[in-house]
């Protein structure tokens, strides 16, 4: 297992959301769940923790959440991933996932 | 008039012939006789074809080839299309070969690396399809053929059934140059459906205790079909299909090509593409292309080889698929490489290796698997002259000098950025230059698919138009902007990729209309195997291992 | 036949999504509240927010129920000390409350890396589920994918009042793979994926009863199978025992030497196998008499 977190810089999230916490993914082989929440500090950067089964990636892990951090308005949220060997496609997309869900919860 | 040399070639099979004697009733062999007629119609020295390729198997006549030694044959130049079964290792493991010629060892790959590294592997070349086929009609024409039927009739006439494959292209040259051509059959019956090899063209044949050997290698359960490959597959949808209105094509056997045909009529039928896009196919017949011929995308279905199963479903669908009088499907492989390589829009296939300047390859330091047919289909034929739409329109794009051709076929990899188990598709250099590898290949890296053919690699990050690209630099740029978090990706510049995108040369998924958020499996137009029975109306019988009711 | 989404492809909470009515449900435990197993933590195996297992409140058709979906894809659905302790406290829930408990089942089982506490949770939730079947509070298993209901959830799912399947579902105690193990190849290949499914798949547990509705792969139908069950609630009882222990020793005679799956099919009145195979849901009950 690996472990670590690091805060990007990010526009503030909007003042209103539809839910204040989002899960997008499973923890599978291969697979990983994202919770995102509000309320992280300070309301310019995205936190995130991060938790792999796969240990020796770091550095494409914070280039995809870095690029999540600048294309999309997550400033003030908290990312925590549980990884299980997940390609960094499917960690954009369920971060993804999880933030329209978070705007615009269940449709 | 007949020539000295010519002479003593006929001569020679008339003595080998001879030899065989009694063992055989006419053209007849028993099965237990195989071994010995094998050892009295094979000369040292000679070109020896052992018919098999990734589908069909001579496999009786290979395991009893097996059964000899050195001491009973040797100094043999093997030619064949594929090395697949566990039977043609053991000829190289007893030093009965001199030399191979080939075009695939898929399943032996292992193996043949083994060989290699043991230097027991005396390769001539690794071939295409099409080169091997070429070469025996030139400087590799077979002195005995050892091939597959379905069945023969009394008088040795065959019929191949929906597994033609091979067979033509290496009885003609063998059975013309006064080579001995030797049949395994699955039944010998006195009425066959079709004459597809006539019987003067048959020297031995034997019904194997067995029916020969068949892979269903182009069945792709719907159900491994992952999300990600149907955004892959929206993604060269609208950004090549649509874009190009490829009307004629090739897919490979892969699971995001799958995923396209399962999106034609679902996704493709919304974006108004029926009709425009995907009419004429040079592929085996793959179950997943039912759901797109019931809908009546295709038109017309030519194929390389038959596929397990498919054999009701096609004759019920003689009006796509090349069928016989009698109904059964008919395909031919060197037929199917010519008409990949001339004759459509777009080769479209996934690779397992491409490296920064779009060069292919499937070898690993492990593993050597050849080429198969995928660089027949995956390169420019210069000698193209006819038009299409999208023939032009890509080659108006690769801004073509003068001297060269004004059109080009599109040329796709279809790739993830990583392969299972988190090893990157993307590498600065392919496993292939290794040095023990080129020696064993007089020099040669063997690259499927060269990057100079290439027209565009997609990937889940987006499409790169590497015939756009006016310099090497820029390909490599293009390249690295859809390489995602590979380490080839990581070096990217964020300046040099927004500029490619402004251009047009690197499209994101949603600069070809695409939202990641809509590529879910449940467009596909069927989810699993017992949905393609049922899109079939009960005509497709897929193969057991795919069958959970 | 195109642009369903499937429910056995469907993530546990998607599951629930596309079940309950719009908005009502309310997660029980929800991630945020981060209860992971602290035993997966120590073995250095990914954890879950959720432990493999979703509950919540929510509405059916207006009707309230208590709901669980257990995620297949996290460790196979096997129950661990919160997994377990979270079903224990939502069939107890029900119990007290009197709210049908309805439980979207994928597992194999107890979690072998916390194994006596997993049996434990397991044991305890099969006595709520008794609880509220003696308050006539309806329980309803809901087995619809191929990790199915094995091990000690295959029991726990047959204690429930009744069974919702699909033909992708499959309920039975060991699995193929260990069955194999104990017998050989020769008495049960696991690999042969035809016959797993007509030995403990949804259809084949339809036949024989140990299956209350044969639904389609949707989550509509499933949503119908279970809106059938929500008023019911069948009472154990000492006579309903001895009723069904005699059914079952009419199964085994009639079935116990037979090694053809077809045999059962055609035993239970099936009498055009290939249909039937191809055939779903109702349409499959339709080619078949169900014998009782």
């Amino acid at each position: 297992m690996e472990k670590f977190a690091k805060a990007f810089p990010s526009k503030p999230l909007p003042s209103k959301t539809a839910k204040p916490w989002a899960l997008a993914g499973v923890v599978g082989s291969g697979n990983l769940e994202v919770l995102l929440e509000r309320g992280g500090k300070p309301s310019n950067a995205m936190e995130c923790h991060v938790e792999t089964s796969i240990p020796g990636y770091k550095a494409a892990w914070l280039a995809a959440l870095s690029d999540f951090a600048h294309h999309y308005a997550a400033g003030g949220t908290k990312v925590t991933i549980n990884d299980q060997g997940a390609p960094p496609v499917l960690v954009t997309l369920r971060l993804r996932q999880a933030y329209d869900h978070l705007i615009k919860g269940d449709k | 008039m007949i020539t000295a040399k010519t002479a003593k070639r006929r001569e020679n099979k008339t003595e080998r012939i001879a030899r065989v004697g009694k063992l055989a009733r006419g053209k007849f062999v028993a099965p237990e006789k195989v071994p010995e007629v094998l050892r009295r119609i094979v000369e040292p020295g000679d070109i020896l074809c052992l018919e098999g390729d990734n589908q069909k198997q001579a496999d009786f006549l290979a395991n009893q080839l097996a059964t000899l030694g050195k001491k009973d044959l040797r100094d043999i130049h093997l030619v064949m299309s594929c090395i697949t079964l566990p039977a043609h290792i053991e000829l190289f493991r007893k030093g009965m070969i001199k030399q191979v010629d080939f075009c695939y060892a898929g399943p032996q790959g292992t193996a043949v690396a083994d060989l290699v590294k043991a230097k027991k592997f005396p390769v001539g070349a690794i071939h295409t399809y099409n080169e091997l086929f070429a070469r025996f009609y030139v400087d590799l024409t077979p002195r005995v053929a050892l091939v597959a039927a379905a069945q023969a009739d009394r008088k040795g006439n065959l019929y191949l059934a929906a597994n033609t494959e091979d067979t033509p292209a290496v009885v003609e040259p063998t059975a013309f140059s006064d080579g001995i051509v030797f049949a395994q059959v699955n039944e010998i019956v006195d009425r066959i459906p079709h004459i597809d090899i006539p019987a003067d063209q048959v020297d031995f044949i034997v019904q194997a205790p067995y029916p020969m050997h068949l892979q269903a290698l182009f069945t792709r359960d719907p159900a491994a079909i992952t999300e990600v490959q149907v955004l892959m597959a929206m993604v060269a949808l609208r950004g090549i299909y649509e874009k190009y209105e490829v009307q004629s094509l090739n897919h490979g056997v892969g699971f995001n090509t799958a995923a396209i045909e399962l999106l034609l009529p679902t996704y493709g039928e919304r974006l108004g593409l029926k009709g425009k896009i995907c009419k004429h196919w040079v592929v085996n017949p793959l179950p997943t292309m039912i759901p797109a011929i019931e809908t009546g995308w295709v038109e017309s279905v030519f194929a390389f080889g038959g596929e397990v199963g498919m054999e009701r479903y096609t004759a019920a669908r003689s009006d796509v698929f090349f069928t016989g009088r009698d109904g059964g499907f008919h395909s031919n492989r060197p037929m199917g490489q010519l008409a990949g390589l001339y004759g459509i829009d777009m080769f479209i296939g996934a690779s397992l290796q491409i490296d920064i300047n779009g060069n292919s390859s499937t070898v690993s330091k492990n593993r050597i698997t050849g080429y198969g047919g995928a660089p027949n289909m995956g390169c420019q034929p210069t000698g193209r002259r006819h038009p299409s739409k999208s023939w032009l329109k890509a080659g108006a794009e690769a801004n073509p000098g003068p001297g060269t051709s004004p059109g080009r076929k599109l040329v796709v990899q279809m790739v993830e950025t990583f392969q299972a188990g988190r090893v990157p598709t993307f590498v600065e250099e392919l496993d292939a230059h290794e040095p023990s590898i080129r020696k064993a290949l007089h020099g040669v890296t063997p690259v499927m698919i060269y990057g100079d053919d290439v027209t565009h690699i997609v990937t889940e990050e987006g499409i790169a138009n590497l015939a756009a690209c006016r310099s090497v630099a820029e390909r490599q740029a293009a390249i690295r902007a859809v390489a995602g978090y590979t380490p080839v990706g990581l070096k990217r510049k964020k300046r040099e990729t927004e500029d490619l995108r402004a251009r047009g040369i690197v499209q994101l998924p949603e600069d070809v209309g695409v939202r990641p958020s809509e590529a879910s499996r449940s467009l596909l137009a069927t989810q699993d195997i017992k949905g393609l029975v049922r899109w079939s109306n009960g005509l497709y019988d897929p193969p057991s291992q795919f069958v959970d009711w | 036949m195109t642009g369903a989404i499937l429910f056995h492809e469907q993530t546990a909470r998607q599951r629930i999504a596309s079940l309950v009515d719009l908005h009502s449900f309310a997660e029980l435990l929800p991630p945020p509240e981060r209860l992971t197993s602290p035993y997966l933590a120590q073995l250095g195996i990914p954890v879950s927010f959720d432990d493999g297992v979703v509950i919540g409140r929510a509405r059916i058709g207006g009707k309230k129920i208590y709901l669980a979906a257990q995620v297949g894809q996290f460790v196979g659905g096997a129950v661990g000390e919160i997994h377990g302790a979270k079903l224990t406290g939502l069939f107890k829930a029900a119990a007290r409350d009197k709210v049908p408990c309805v439980l979207i089942v994928e597992s194999g089982g107890v979690r072998l890396h916390e194994g006596s506490s997993g049996e434990i949770a397991i044991a305890e939730t099969m006595r709520a589920i008794f609880e509220c079947r003696a308050l006539k509070v309806p329980t309803i298993a809901v087995i619809a994918t191929d990790i199915g209901a094995y091990g000690g959830i295959g029991i726990l799912s047959t204690c429930c009042d009744f069974r919702v399947m699909t033909e992708h579902g499959r309920l039975g105690i060991s699995g193929p793979i260990v069955i194999e193990k104990w017998m050989g190849k020769k008495a049960y290949d696991s690999a042969n994926r035809a016959l797993v499914w007509k030995t403990s798949g949804g259809k084949t547990k339809y036949l024989l009863g140990d299956a209350d509705a044969l639904v389609h792969d949707t989550a509509d139908a499933v949503r119908d199978g279970i809106s059938k069950f929500l008023g019911k609630s069948s009472a154990v009882s000492l006579a309903s025992i001895k009723a069904r222990q005699k059914e079952l020793e009419k199964r085994l005679k009639k079935f116990g030497a037979t090694s053809e799956p077809d045999a059962v099919w055609k035993g239970m009145g099936v009498r055009d196998i290939e249909a039937a195979s191809l055939a779903s849901g109702p349409e499959f009950a339709a080619l078949a008499k169900r014998g009782k």
